[in-house]
């Protein structure tokens, strides 16, 4: 088990982590989300021992740890990694040479994962021969030769496209399940999140939030809809439309930006349209306004500060939340 | 013009002609200059990597102290090197005062801020996600160094260089501490200061074309070395 306890951690002197206690159990999922600068970075570099906690501690299956030698059982790849000077071939070898692994282990484990990860063809390659996406499927490759305890991913679909990333998400996978390893995975991305969430953790500002990311439900999927893909989906005291060919229990986020606000039921092609009252208004980014409302179940939607006035949008006032049915999403 | 081209044409004889003391004097010249190279790249280049990486207090401090020190004049380290090196200094026991060794240790004093100054500066232009790589694939203290000196090396060996050309260029230590014996602790430098001032241009200028050559080889060893290695 990979802890942090009591961590408070500054740069210059400003607190950019603030975290009573982090966990990673052995063989466990957890994806954490928040927005860019909430910290991510940051908890990841501290979980992978690169740097000292300005206050508290890292523990390592209980013990105090800092330096090299516990550091061999934790990997990270960071979310633009580079690679070391040589092929690629060079760089998946380095863990393993540092380690004083024979010959025969090194070709076997090299081969074997540059195989799994699509990136046999690349093995004699120099960096600069890579694309951005190429780069970032061999330092996951590098970081799995060393067969860590804990894979510590920042961002690792950033430079990926949707169908490089689903290769990649499904390597993992597969790794995973030849060789039980703790993911610790950061994201801005819902979608990446609830791909790997036993455990989905919210990172604001540097504090782990109590409350779960936006607009998530767990749900359970009929087996067929009334027409075709389009499913109705009880959630707390409302029903949401959605279109997806999934069945059983799955996540059905809603993205507050693709939620519209109005004071009243608008005209339009919105399965989805529930009237609430504001609950709560806040400004968590120049220029936009979080406008939680309850509509039966608590829904958050994200508005421009003109748009916000515009509606004289209010805690306890009157609001109607609508949204496709095509733009809930389901994992 | 008639005497620099006088001089031109006897040195070029000169360096034709295999001349004992003009080699001799060279020979001398890249002796010092390696040994002092490779005494402040040995200290200098580990001194800035610890300046670039560590933070410890005082770091800026002593930042400051290295490169406030590649301003130091030569003749000013000579000095204090030789009230040390005197029989009445300090180290007078010693007995290397108008020896080689004692230009040496002024090389190695005036050259060991560049190497740490410049090496610092070149391990600070590495990215830092080359030295948390390493680290993260596990990597101990020395072989993330190595990692990150490799990243540098282009920088690293124009560290060297100017190392180099600053010992072998060198003239005010030499002078004082040298005292320019003939056969002994004669060097380039101090030869070219000593037939310049004797009229003697032809082989002032001999020796000055040796010193731009030893420069230039040292250059062209270190880019073929450079030019082995790729990204």
């Amino acid at each position: 088990m990979l802890e942090l306890v009591a961590v408070r951690h500054r740069y210059d002197g400003r607190v950019v982590l603030d975290i009573e206690r982090f966990a990673v159990s052995p063989g466990s999922g957890i994806a954490i989300v928040g927005p860019n600068g909430s910290g991510k970075s940051t908890l990841l570099r501290l979980l992978a021992l690169l740097e000292r906690p300005s206050e508290g501690e890292v523990r390592l299956d209980g013990i105090v740890v800092a330096g090299a030698g516990p550091r061999r059982r934790i990997t990270l790849v960071e979310q633009r990694p580079v690679l070391l000077r040589g092929t690629v071939r060079d760089n998946l070898e380095f863990g393993l040479q540092v380690r004083g692994i024979g010959r025969t282990e090194v070709n076997r484990r090299v081969e074997g994962v540059a195989a799994r990860l699509g990136i046999t063809p690349l093995l004699h390659r120099r960096r600069h021969e890579l694309s951005d996406g190429e780069v970032q499927r061999v330092a996951v490759a590098r970081a799995l030769a060393v067969e860590p305890d804990v894979l510590l991913l920042d961002e690792p679909a950033s430079s990926a496209d949707r169908a490089a990333a689903q290769t990649l998400y499904r390597a993992l996978a597969e790794e995973r399940a030849r060789r039980p390893f703790a993911v610790c995975l950061a994201s801005h991305q819902l979608e990446d999140a609830y791909r790997w969430a036993d455990d989905v953790r919210a990172l604001a500002e540097g504090r782990l939030s109590p409350v779960t990311p936006e607009n998530l439900f767990r749900v359970d999927l009929p087996v067929s809809g009334s027409g075709g893909d389009l499913k109705h989906v009880c959630v707390g005291t409302i029903e949401i439309a959605a279109t997806t060919d999934k069945t059983g229990p799955a996540i059905l986020a809603v993205p507050p930006t693709d939620i519209f606000v109005s004071r009243e039921p608008l005209a339009s092609s919105a399965r989805n349209v529930f009237r609430g009252r504001v609950t709560r208004l806040t400004h968590q980014r120049p220029g936009t306004v979080h406008v939680t409302a309850d509509v039966g179940v608590e829904l958050v939607a994200v508005v421009t500060e003109e748009a916000a006035r515009d509606l004289g949008l209010t805690p306890g006032g009157p609001v109607v939340f609508s949204f496709k049915a095509s733009a809930v999403r389901v994992f | 013009m008639d005497f620099l081209g006088e001089g031109l044409r006897r040195a070029v004889a000169l360096l034709l002609s295999g001349d004992v003391e003009v080699y001799g004097i060279a020979l001398l010249t890249l002796k010092i200059g390696l040994i002092a190279t490779v005494f402040a790249c040995g200290l200098g280049i580990p001194v800035g990597f610890v300046l670039a990486t560590k933070p410890f207090w005082g770091r800026r401090a002593a930042l400051t102290v290295v490169n406030t020190a590649l301003a130091f004049p030569t003749v000013v380290v000579g000095l204090l090197l030789y009230g040390l090196l005197s029989r009445r200094g300090p180290l007078g026991g010693v007995g290397w005062l108008y020896t080689w060794q004692a230009i040496v240790v002024g090389d190695v004093a005036l050259a060991f801020p560049i190497a740490a100054a410049l090496a610092a500066a070149a391990v600070q232009g590495v990215d830092p996600r080359i030295r948390r790589t390493a680290e993260t694939l596990g990597a101990g203290r020395w072989r993330t160094a190595w990692t990150v000196a490799r990243e540098a090396r282009f920088a690293l060996a124009a560290v060297i260089t100017t190392a180099f050309g600053h010992v072998v260029a060198e003239i005010g230590s030499a002078m004082t501490v040298g005292g320019n014996i003939r056969g002994q602790t004669r060097t380039l430098t101090t030869a070219v200061a000593l037939y310049t001032s004797q009229g003697d241009f032809g082989l002032a200028l001999a020796l000055g074309l040796i010193l731009l050559l030893l420069a230039l080889l040292v250059n062209v060893a270190l880019q073929a070395l450079q030019g082995r290695g790729h990204a």
